[in-house]
């Protein structure tokens, strides 16, 4: 009993004892790769613009666990990103 | 021939028309070793995420040329000895292009080959039947 599978700890609270757990079904949003979806397969490098949007405050990568970006095009952003700090074109790190 | 994104960021304590003819040499080296210029862009003065050596802007010119590997290598060897150069990339833009467009014709092809839908049952009697009571109007 103890090894109870319990994915997704937050909005779960009434659903293991007994009654018809209403909250376990709440919707989220399935998450696409951008790329994918707009049919992009070549991330560009020089578009700042776009590898911005991958880009929170602190300057790192944003997750693919936040992104929803597919893995091939998550290599593909991480590379460009890369790419694009090498040149000055994105910080490496801000605070 | 490959096809190559050249940057190349200048010190901005070059003025604009210094700027201009330091590409204008790189330019010509790239012609005249044989590489065909795609795009010659100047972005112009740009501010530098962090700062290069003490500079915190630079002079970026973008090169997209289709040339032969040495080529590239002699250019990039003269980007890095150059003091006016802060910074260069040069990478291949022909392989990634490459994939893409075959990655869309596998998905263009795939696509053709999924049959648009199930063609129509075979027409059964029915649609006949169906049509004869329509002409006679108030059936109900």
């Amino acid at each position: 009993m103890t090894a109870m599978p319990s994915r997704g700890g937050r909005g779960e609270k009434g659903g293991r004892d007994g009654k018809p757990a209403r909250k376990k079904f709440f919707v989220r949003r399935r998450k696409v790769c951008k790329f994918c979806a707009e049919k992009l397969e070549y991330v560009d490098w020089k578009d700042i613009k776009l590898l911005q949007s991958f880009i929170p405050e602190r300057g790192k990568i944003l997750p693919r666990r936040i992104s929803g970006a597919c893995a091939l095009h998550q290599r593909k952003l991480q590379t460009a990103i890369k790419r694009a700090r090498s040149v000055a074109l994105l910080p490496y790190a801000t605070d | 021939m490959r096809l190559y994104d050249i940057l190349v960021l200048l010190t901005p304590d070059l003025s604009e028309e210094e700027a201009a003819k330091v590409t204008a040499d790189y330019r010509k080296l790239l012609t005249d070793g044989g590489a065909e210029i795609g795009r010659d862009e100047p972005w112009g003065r740009r501010r530098l995420a962090f700062p290069i050596e003490r500079r915190r802007e630079a002079y970026y010119h973008l090169f997209q040329v289709r040339a032969l590997p040495p080529l590239v290598a002699e250019v990039e060897r003269r980007l890095r000895l150059s003091e006016q150069v802060l910074r260069h990339l040069a990478v291949r833009a022909d392989e990634e292009l490459k994939r893409s467009a075959k990655m869309a014709e596998r998905i263009r092809i795939k696509a053709a080959k999924r049959p648009p839908r199930p063609p129509a049952i075979p027409a059964s009697p029915e649609p006949a039947e169906v049509a004869a009571p329509a002409t006679e109007g108030g059936e109900a």
